[in-house]
């Protein structure tokens, strides 16, 4: 299978009468785009508004961040399953914007967290989406809706945006094209490399939102996927999307998976990159056992990988999940490296673990997505909901988004931390 | 003196501070103007740059009696100096000595803010109870390693004043590495920013493994003691039952302020009045944030199953159940916690004259 990848850097992004890009600039019809979203019948009305990096605005009900792409050479192949028609994504090529991303908010949200981006000062500095041009967008439900389906509508109408967007740029000189081509049939018997597969945790259901999973595999919930073997390129373009909330993972984050495209980067010359194996988190012991041996065998016995790279989702149960599956992997001889979340800040390193396996003995942080961070209000306008809007806080303590100082755990704020191994972070201690 | 040379203060027992041995240990504090015994070598490492101003002295019994009230005392006769640093010890293995050090370090270090800096051997029991509040530099456990130490408390000492930007994720905040400055860890965690993304330290270190390399995991296995199952209860007849679970339940408002993750509290509900026969379902609220709870805020028996032991009562097949209900979070909280709550509820069960605990989890 063959991606393409064609990057746009864009450098500015204003509103115009006609949606395109010119000279590094995107302009946007808002009134058109506003049409787009709407004929979707379970959204009342949409907010839409741009913002930049130094403005002081605060962006609050974060659910998703996403990057502007599109098929080129296909026809209704955008985010299949969600929006375009089922098929196998990853083939062909792809436009994409750099420089922007589409924040998608629900003000309308009963979510006990969502996430949140600051503009300006500490909460920018931190965030690869506080550096960006933006545009916000935040839906309102339309009566007689239903919550979590207002929720798909909501995550759709961002997928949407960052199509139409990139579809708009047409034209526009391309500054970077990356290929990704893997041709896994073939891989075996050619090369004296060490072969290197990855497991992908995609999904848990431990927060479930009024029990419903999130749509996040080409437009299914994975609630109780049997693990399964996917193309690195379906998971860069667009057959998976992030879940209906921003905890240290969003759509755009799963668009530039640093795992998979570091694996990629090294194929060939370190290593030869055996594939992708997908499983999710179970709430029970023998569906955990289940996928574990079954996950570690399509690693070993079906991809022949004698190395493995595990990635967490979510927060804490995950862990034990992900370590059953290193463990297994372990124990069929393939070696194991396991990303790990560490949940709290106090105790040494060891005592974050959660699980105990004496032959997961590689272990890799992604940082204290949870280290609590005190920062001071640098906005005057909130997009996504108002200075009233709720912001979580894991102690006892009601907290909102125009508040002079929030006390808040960092895997709140859209684009710092990274489940997927893109951020040059991790937890030390002293 | 000049004027911008640091002003460091000295903290020794009365041995070294040449009052005299364990018939002075009973001696009260008493400050000296400049250098004394180990503040010579102290001053001749830290040279032109700092200035030993004083030595505050005690003796080991008089400190070791109330630690927290002798480094008040101590603190009240040395803050006019206005050090910029201060020491303490080295302490090496000497456990009243170790205790006084690392108090003193405490007190100051939260008094004025400055760093504060002794040095112990890991067997001394000052290093557990004070690593968190000050620099503790490993040692050799006698004043044999005495010029070492003090050199490597000095190397330390400059570090930590020399206000270099650090990598951590908000304040930037530079610190010294424990492994690389020789010191106790702080049991501090912080994020910071480093070379790499993660994805490429897990590829590099995962070819290094598949090498048959030496690889550095990013953590280290911890190491659990194990714990035997306890016999079976001998007679459920006679016997009083308590009912403890980690999932969080707690009346509305949560009056004791568990935290839904990485809780350190627990806390006593009588049972009649909080999971009453007719019990409302709106006088709960779960403090944990690791499960979907909502079948459990329709009915708190399902976590607590205290409608199933009333009929066990009534059947005649328990003896009693205990009145009160012990409640807790369980969710990435600690082990080193979770065993101190299990000592603490384990004395109170005691002292209650209870035989038998059911504990439900999530």
């Amino acid at each position: 299978m063959r991606l393409e990848i064609q990057s746009i850097d864009m450098k500015d992004l204003q509103a115009g009468s006609k949606t395109c890009a010119t000279d590094r600039i995107l302009y946007v019809n808002l009134k058109e785009l506003e049409e787009i979203l709407l004929k979707d019948r379970r959204i009342k009305s949409v907010d839409i508004n741009l913002v930049y990096p130094g403005k002081r605005v605060r962006i609050v009900n974060l659910m998703d961040v996403v990057q502007p792409r599109c098929k080129i050479d296909k026809v209704e192949a955008d985010f299949p399953g969600f929006i375009g028609r089922l098929q196998i994504a990853g083939g062909g090529r792809t436009r994409s914007l750099r420089g922007v991303g589409v924040l998608v908010s629900n003000p309308c949200t009963n979510r006990k967290y969502s996430a949140f981006l600051d503009m300006s000062g500490l909460v920018a500095e931190m965030s690869r989406y506080g550096k960006m041009k933006n545009i916000s967008i935040a839906p309102r439900i339309a009566a007689g809706t239903e919550e979590r389906d207002f929720e798909d509508a909501v995550k759709i109408a961002g997928l949407k945006t960052a199509v139409y967007l990139a579809r708009c740029a047409e034209g526009h000189p391309v500054d970077e094209i990356e290929i990704y081509e893997l041709d896994i049939p073939n891989l075996f018997g050619k090369s004296n490399l060490p072969r290197v597969a990855y497991y992908y945790q995609l999904y848990s259901p431990q927060h479930d939102h009024l029990g419903i999973s999130d749509p996040c595999f080409y437009g299914a919930d994975v609630r109780n996927l049997t693990p399964t073997i996917l193309h690195p390129n379906e998971v860069l373009d667009g057959g998976l999307v992030g879940a209906h909330t921003i905890r240290a993972l969003d759509t755009y984050t799963i668009q530039n998976h640093g795992v998979i495209k570091e694996l990629y980067r090294r194929h060939g010359k370190d290593l030869i990159f055996a594939g992708v194996v997908c499983g999710v988190a179970n709430m029970e012991p023998v569906p955990r056992k289940r996928q574990a041996v079954m996950a570690s065998k399509l690693v070993k016995n079906v991809l022949g990988a004698e190395g493995v790279i595990l990635t967490k989702i979510h927060g804490g149960l995950p862990h034990v999940d992900l370590a059953l599956v290193a463990e297994e992997c372990e124990k069929l001889g393939v070696k194991t490296a396991i990303f790990v979340q560490p949940l709290i800040s106090y105790g040494t390193l060891a005592d974050t673990l959660l699980f105990n396996a004496e032959a997961v003995n590689l272990i890799i942080t992604v940082g204290a997505t949870m280290e609590r961070i005190r920062i001071p209000l640098d906005a005057d306008r909130f997009l996504g909901g108002t200075a009233e809007t709720k912001i979580f806080c894991p102690d006892p303590i009601v907290q909102h988004a125009g508040d002079p100082l929030i006390d808040v755990e960092q895997f709140l704020i859209a684009g710092v931390h990274d489940h997927l191994g893109g951020t040059n972070i991790m937890v030390k201690e002293y | 003196m000049s004027e911008n040379k640091l002003k460091v203060v000295h903290y020794l027992n009365q041995f070294f501070g040449q009052i005299g041995g364990e018939g002075k240990a009973d001696i009260g504090f008493m400050v000296k103007t400049g250098p004394l015994g180990p503040g010579l070598a102290l001053q001749k490492a830290i040279g032109d740059k700092a200035d030993v101003m004083a030595t505050l002295i005690c003796g080991d019994n008089t400190f070791s009696k109330n630690p927290e009230v002798a480094a008040e005392e101590g603190f009240k006769l040395i803050k006019a100096y206005q050090p910029d640093l201060f020491f303490a010890g080295p302490a090496f293995a000497a456990g009243r000595y170790g205790v006084a050090c690392g108090a003193i370090c405490k007190t100051v270090g939260e008094k004025l803010g400055i760093p504060v800096i002794t040095g112990m051997h890991e067997e001394n029991p000052g290093v557990d109870m004070f690593r968190k509040y000050a620099y503790i530099c490993k040692t050799g456990n006698s004043a044999r390693d005495m010029k070492e130490s003090i050199s490597h408390m000095t190397k330390l000492a400059f570090k930590l004043i020399a206000k270099e930007k650090g990598a951590h994720l908000v304040s930037r905040e530079n610190l010294p590495r424990p492994e690389e400055y020789g010191y106790f860890s702080r049991i501090i965690l912080r994020n910071e920013y480093t070379d790499k993304i993660a994805a490429e330290r897990s590829v590099d270190k995962l070819l290094a493994k598949l090498r048959g390399e030496p690889f550095k995991s990013e953590v280290t296995l911890p190491k659990f003691e194990k714990i035997e199952p306890p016999l079976p209860v001998k007679n459920l007849l006679t016997s009083e039952i308590i009912l403890i679970s980690d999932g969080g339940l707690v009346p509305k408002g949560n009056p004791h302020g568990l935290s839904g993750r990485g809780n350190l509290r627990w806390a006593t509900y009588e049972i009649d009045t909080f999971i009453p026969e007719d019990f409302n379902s709106s006088n709960y609220e779960i403090a944990h944030t690791g499960y979907f709870p909502v079948q459990i805020l329709e009915d708190p028996n399902r976590l607590v199953p205290v409608d199933v032991m009333r009929d066990l009562m009534k059947e005649g097949k328990i003896g009693k159940l205990h009145p009160s209900f012990f409640s807790t979070s369980g969710n990435a909280t600690i082990s080193r916690r979770c065993a101190e709550m299990g000592e603490e509820m384990g004395a109170e069960i005691e002292k209650r004259g209870v035989n038998a605990v059911i504990l439900t989890s999530t």
